[in-house]
């Protein structure tokens, strides 16, 4: 509690409100200073007040195997912390997409992110109402069951202010899976810290599309919140996206910018082809369905490594309908619990990696021995059964 | 060129004393992902600053990130030893701020947090002494 009113200081709020829900971060190794507090909480016999379900761990608790052998102890002390918030009480879904999961918080309720994929997609796509909490604050909400009532729970934090207009952006490339990967990285590096609604969205975005710029967004920059006129639940009107006020700013993107954000990235160069990793955010059913149809029965190309993280719910979905069986004989290895560009590395990650994702693509580098190519799904599996990376038309324009 | 010490208000986020050298990013960071916190270095590779050290500085952020890992990677690099000895930040940022508190909750660390208007943040110089009392009261000079 005494962290809550502190946090509540900070932000000048006068008040502390309920919440109904939290999904806990601090699950996630990055240090022993993680397992010693979860350690001082159980200590002090703390219970949780509200439903709280894990991010992913550092470790994938069913195969420990598929990290550098050498990081035994801080493998020990990461599993060691995800079973603690077991423990703890928390509900053990291991994801960084809970969104995916069936029982999710409802427009305009008040709950406690923590993953900035996650609080992003709880904002904008759902309409539920985070800040961006970060670990030990994300387990004194859970413990306590309140937060300030600040910033993005207030009605008038959530007003767009910057508008981000991709009308004039080809139907070719707005369609694509890549593009709201590269949108959300433009976004990031451009709003300013500021609201943002985009505008111009093709009709059949999804929510894999929505997830990929609340991803992108939220590794290139801060975008806790975004609003997609005529899509999301607080912007089926401008008007109602920027609460009546004109935007601050308007920002046209072009095919340049999009150009732009790909090179940034990770642009295709001439070393060889080391492997594909996919599932960052967790891949969800319709990214596996779509995963399925590409590959139509090929295998992947040997000597790649191919990674694929979802959660356990998705992949218990995905095994129902024999995919796991036939994508794992196609030399597609899947991972649940946790996330592939954290180090240690897992086995075989290093090289020339390609990704469609623009989070993986951002962190990966710094993290892991790996140059990064990043491109669509089709691209990917394209490359995946070649051996060598093939990109579509629109990158050499 | 020496510049003369100057007195610069400040909100106080967390209190503390220290004194050490600044360094003044030039761009957010997140500490997870960006920062590694066994040796306090920053490996975000977009960053202007990407390889340098944070370690025994006064570390002055002018804008915070949206990072879930940034309390943990804060209380780990200063339960290590490789962590600033005070934050200063050009906005409140409630995720520094906890991984101050944990550390000192956890191992008793004494790590200031402090709120400085931009226009300040851009009189400081990376490499000027800087001296924080318990007051919040900052003194810069080269």
């Amino acid at each position: 509690m005494e962290t809550i009113v502190a946090a509540a200081h900070i932000d000048q709020a006068e008040r502390l409100i309920d919440i109904s829900f939290a999904h806990i971060d601090a699950c996630f190794y990055n240090g022993r200073a993680h397992l010693d507090f979860v350690n001082y909480m159980l200590e002090y016999g703390a219970t949780l007040a509200v439903p709280s379900w894990t991010n992913n761990g550092l470790v994938a608790l069913n195969d420990l195997s598929i990290r550098d052998p050498l990081a035994s102890r801080e493998m020990d002390e990461a599993r060691q912390l995800m079973q603690a918030y077991v423990k703890l009480g928390c509900n053990p879904v291991w994801t960084c997409a809970p969104y995916q999961l069936p029982d999710r918080p409802e427009l305009g309720a008040h709950i406690v992110g923590s993953e900035s994929n996650a609080v992003s997609f709880y904002n904008s796509v759902i309409g539920a109402r985070t800040n961006s909490y970060g670990d030990f604050l994300d387990v004194c909400a859970a413990v306590t069951g309140r937060v300030p009532y600040s910033k993005l729970h207030r009605d008038e934090a959530r007003a767009a202010k910057i508008l981000f207009d991709v009308g004039n952006i080809p139907n070719t490339i707005r369609r694509g899976d890549l593009f709201y990967h590269l949108l959300g990285h433009f976004i990031g590096r451009n709003n300013r810290n500021l609201v943002p609604a985009i505008v111009g969205l093709s009709d059949e975005c999804n929510e894999d599309d929505l997830k990929a710029i609340s991803a992108a967004g939220s590794s290139s920059g801060s975008v806790p919140l975004f609003h997609a006129i005529g899509i999301t639940p607080e912007a089926t009107s401008f008007e109602m996206a920027f609460q009546g006020q004109p935007p601050v700013q308007t920002i046209e993107l072009t095919p340049g910018d999009l150009q732009q954000a790909r090179a940034e990235l990770g642009g295709n160069s001439k070393q060889a082809l080391a492997g594909i990793a996919l599932g960052t955010p967790h891949f969800s059913y319709a990214e596996f369905d779509r995963l399925v149809k590409l590959l139509n029965g090929r295998s992947i190309h040997p000597g790649l490594v191919f990674y694929l993280t979802t959660s356990r719910h998705v992949h218990h979905q995905v095994r129902q309908q024999g995919w796991i069986e036939s994508m794992e004989q196609a030399g597609i290895k899947i991972i649940t619990d946790t996330c592939t560009y954290f180090s240690p590395a897992i086995n075989g990650l290093q090289g020339k990696i390609m990704t469609n994702s623009a989070k993986w693509a951002y962190y990966a580098p710094g993290m892991l021995p790996v140059e990064v190519v990043i491109g669509s799904l089709s691209e990917c599996v394209e490359s995946a059964v070649n051996g060598e990376v093939v990109l579509d038309q629109w990158v050499a324009e | 060129m020496s510049r003369p010490a100057s007195n610069i208000e400040t909100r106080v986020l967390i209190p503390g004393r220290a004194m050490g050298p600044a360094m003044v990013l030039d761009d957010t960071l997140s500490f997870w992902g960006g920062f590694n916190p066994l040796n306090g270095e920053i490996i975000d590779v977009h960053h202007p600053q990407f390889q340098q050290l944070v370690g025994g500085s006064i570390l002055f952020i002018p804008r915070s990130r949206g990072s879930a890992g940034t309390p943990g990677g804060i209380a780990e690099t200063l339960r290590n030893g490789s962590g600033p000895l005070a934050f200063v930040l050009g906005e409140p940022d409630v995720n520094v701020s906890v991984g101050t508190l944990v550390a000192n909750r956890l191992y008793a660390l004494e790590i200031p947090v402090l709120e400085i208007s931009l226009a300040a943040m851009a009189q400081i110089r990376s490499g000027d002494f800087v001296t924080i009392d318990r007051r919040g009261i900052v003194l810069a000079g080269a």
